[in-house]
């Protein structure tokens, strides 16, 4: 680039003006490729490596527990993954999980967005109210639901259900139990970001659309299917998009509420990784599990864009 | 073990707050013992300075175990010139960070605290240096001196693996029974002596409608906590982890053991205890809910918090009943030390300068019942300190019997093979702490959980 510019500001007499405008625009293309490089070079060494790194490891048996039968092993991560019931049953809870706590979001999420549209006062009090769960960490969301809400006899979900005469349940300690709290307790934590995106997406609606409806007395619930919901298909799907790929990768709060247990009842794919790697010391097995864990996100984010982009 | 570490904080606290009330003039002893004398150390005969100006780094657990050795550290930097740096990591983390540092041979943490069911893992991958060389080497150590025989043979053994000693115990527990006196006279009852009459007693006791359940013991999923009890039972019931050579988990024992737990716990333990670590059961049992339980020795101190406690006065102790096999089997613990193997040699000496110095009956003595602070330590790893009167009558400030159950469990009732000690542990550990979970929980039989841990396990074990 130097010796570029030094031969032009020589020899300016020799350049047409459209040599000129060439040599600028590689010059600017140049300049744009070096303020870009270092960020591209971040990027690269701490998500591109990684992630390559990654996948190169889970061909490798390393196993910190018998080093000696460390080695590369090719496909037989996988090989055994296929075979592992566990990995099928933490595979199960993760769908489980995933598909009742998005469901609940966008339900939920889109019923308080059409009652907050209607009320008159206090919308302003209430987005503030609603979006206090999303800011908190979801490890200390963990804990709060464990210890305040959650245990038997002291908790306050637990006093309800006594004096709702249910009685005293064992909400983490019984398998189905434990797995209804852990998506209640996503579903608490997450409602509002759909709720947020919902409401501004309603908010934004053309009212004269609603307007001529009205004149041709179409009902409420003709407007809200015929209307509403085709008008807001977009920031829908988008909602699901992100609440999937987030509940796909869930980890913080079921790790603190239930560790995956009782048993392995709400042991999602990502925790079964996790213990892999960092507990049994499994390192080559664990980079095999994130690695199907990363394919799965993939393939469902893949399915749900193609949705959006269908129609 | 998240909980460990601040519970143990706290309940070493007490310890202490309940010697100052109780032993308010072996405290103002203490104190007075509590100088920078260095002349106990120096009479061993060895070079101190030998390894002047080196610095170590030691990776330990925040609790007040260690903050007393901390707080006394300065007197081993004036012995020895060696400088010495503490980190703390919290009993959760502190395995798998040192792990990371072993295994990439950076030395970073000189010597931390270990967990003893490691040693076999750090073993297997050359991470740790064995110790005996260490030992015998009479330019680094005084044998009468150091007199490592005196340190309580089941931590010296878990902390050996195949004969060959990988780490020095500084801190230990070791697990018996605790029980409501009052409410076992009130009904005529006697410690159980054995696994049967434990559950009769809770049979006896169990009232939940008045808010007392018969007996608890840990719940809680972790190698550190539900397969720290099992274990003991299995045992009892005539289990062996290794039959014919081979990891054995499951089996008729197996089974008979993990339905006395089960049915124990379903039966007279508070539904909330299958999600209990020792504190919450020690906090549950102080406030008066829980007939008996059997954990480490050093929950006592929380049973005995005159602030927060409702039971002083009414706790005895004994050993753990026997099993069915005819053997009493005590869950032990211990915190030790060993030597990271990827420190250049110098350094290596300066590290087993400071673990024979914390290790030694002074240090020992000087953070437990010579120490000024409120904390004093109840896990002392001597014989000798366990015999000192001074040390017996701080801790008989805790009920009947407890200095005498704890030592004749620590002297009878231990088999340094209580859990199948191979490098896999923590895989193996983990493992079965689920299993034992999902058949508690009836996510499982006891039998398909056992066979499905057994499964698991096989696989983890072949080369």
């Amino acid at each position: 680039m130097l010796t570029g510019s030094g031969t032009s500001m020589d020899a300016p007499a020799f350049i047409s003006s459209m040599d000129a405008g060439r040599v600028l625009a590689r010059r600017e293309r140049r300049f744009a490729s070096a303020l870009l490089a270092p960020a591209f070079a971040a990027l690269l060494a701490t998500t591109t490596f990684p992630l390559l790194y990654l996948i190169w490891t889970s061909a490798f048996r390393i196993d910190l527990a018998m080093p000696f039968t460390n080695g590369f092993i090719g496909i037989d991560n996988y090989r055994d993954l296929l075979a592992d019931s566990r990995f099928w049953s933490s595979l199960s809870v993760s769908m489980i999980y995933t598909i009742s706590t998005v469901v609940l979001q966008v339900a939920i999420g889109l019923g308080l967005a059409l009652f907050v549209m209607g009320m008159k006062k206090g919308q302003g009090l209430f987005r503030l109210i609603a979006i206090l769960p999303v800011v908190l960490s979801p490890a200390v969301v963990g804990m709060v639901w464990r210890t305040f809400m959650l245990q038997p006899e002291f908790g306050i979900v637990d006093f309800l259900s006594i004096n709702a005469g249910l009685g005293s349940q064992n909400w983490l300690g019984d398998p189905t139990l434990a797995m209804i709290s852990v998506i209640v307790i996503h579903t608490w934590q997450w409602t509002p970001f759909a709720f947020m995106v919902l409401l501004a997406s309603l908010a934004a609606l053309p009212d004269d659309i609603y307007e001529a409806a009205r004149i041709d007395r179409a009902s409420a619930w003709q407007r809200f299917r015929r209307i509403t919901l085709p008008l807001l298909r977009p920031a829908i799907v988008m909602v699901v998009i992100m609440r999937t790929m987030v509940a796909l990768t869930a980890f913080a709060a079921i790790f603190t509420v239930t560790g995956g247990g009782p048993g392995t009842a709400t042991e999602i794919l990502n925790l079964y990784a996790y213990r892999k790697s960092f507990t049994e010391l499994s390192i080559g097995y664990g980079s095999a599990l994130a690695v199907a864990l990363l394919v799965v996100t993939i393939i469902i984010s893949a399915a749900l864009f193609a949705v959006r982009r269908a129609k | 073990m998240v909980f460990r570490s601040t519970r143990r904080t706290f309940l070493k606290g007490s310890v202490g707050a309940s010697a100052m009330l109780l032993g308010a003039p072996a405290f103002l002893r203490g104190a007075a013992a509590q100088n920078n004398d260095l002349s106990p150390y120096t009479s061993a005969k060895i070079d101190w300075k030998q390894a002047s100006g080196e610095s170590i780094t030691v990776a330990v657990i925040p609790a007040s175990y260690f903050d007393n050795l901390i707080s006394i550290a300065p007197q081993f930097q004036e012995l020895t010139g060696i400088n010495v740096r503490f980190e703390k990591i919290p009993p959760a983390q502190i395995r798998q960070k040192c792990v990371i540092d072993l295994t990439s041979k950076t030395g970073t943490y000189a010597t931390h605290a270990a967990d003893p069911m490691y040693y076999a893992l750090y073993a297997a991958n050359k991470w740790a240096e064995p110790l005996d060389r260490y030992l015998n080497d009479a330019s680094l150590t005084d044998k009468a001196w150091f007199n490592f025989d005196d340190i309580i043979p089941a931590w010296r053994g878990a902390d050996s693996v195949d004969g060959k000693l990988y780490g020095i115990p500084y801190d230990g527990e070791v697990t018996i029974q605790v029980y409501r006196k009052d409410l076992y006279e009130a009904k005529g009852l006697k410690p159980a002596d054995n696994l049967e009459a434990f559950v009769a007693n809770a049979a006896a006791l169990n009232d939940p409608g008045n808010r007392i359940w018969g007996a608890a013991l840990r719940g809680v999923a972790g190698a550190g906590q539900n397969m720290y009890i099992y274990p003991s039972i299995f045992r009892e019931f005539g289990g062996e982890w290794f039959k014919g050579g081979k990891l054995t988990v499951n089996g008729p024992e197996a089974e008979a053991a993990l339905t006395w737990y089960v049915d124990l716990m379903r039966k007279y333990a508070p539904a909330a205890a299958q999600n209990w670590n020792w504190p919450d059961i020690a906090d549950a049992f102080s406030q008066g809910t829980i007939g008996a339980y059997i954990d480490a020795h050093s929950s006592a101190s929380v049973v005995n918090n005159a602030d927060k406690s409702k039971v002083i006065g009414k706790v005895a102790y004994a050993r753990w009943p026997k099993g069915p096999s005819g053997k009493r089997m005590t869950s032990i613990w211990n915190w030790g030390f060993p030597i990271n193997a990827a420190l250049p040699d110098k350094r290596k000496k300066a590290t087993w300068l400071f673990i024979q110095w914390a290790a030694s009956a002074e240090t020992q003595a000087r953070t437990s019942y010579k120490f000024a602070g409120p904390a004093k330590r109840s896990g002392v790893n001597r014989t000798s300190v366990w015999k000192d009167p001074a040390y017996i009558k701080l801790m008989s400030s805790f009920g009947d019997n407890f200095v005498e159950a704890a030592m004749d469990s620590l002297q009878h009732d231990t088999d340094v093979d209580w859990r199948p000690r191979v490098p896999q542990w923590p895989a193996i550990g983990d493992t079965m702490a689920t299993a034992i979970q999902s058949a508690l929980a009836g996510q499982a039989t006891v039998k398909t959980a056992l066979d499905d841990a057994q499964k698991r396990i096989e696989p983890m074990m072949k080369g």
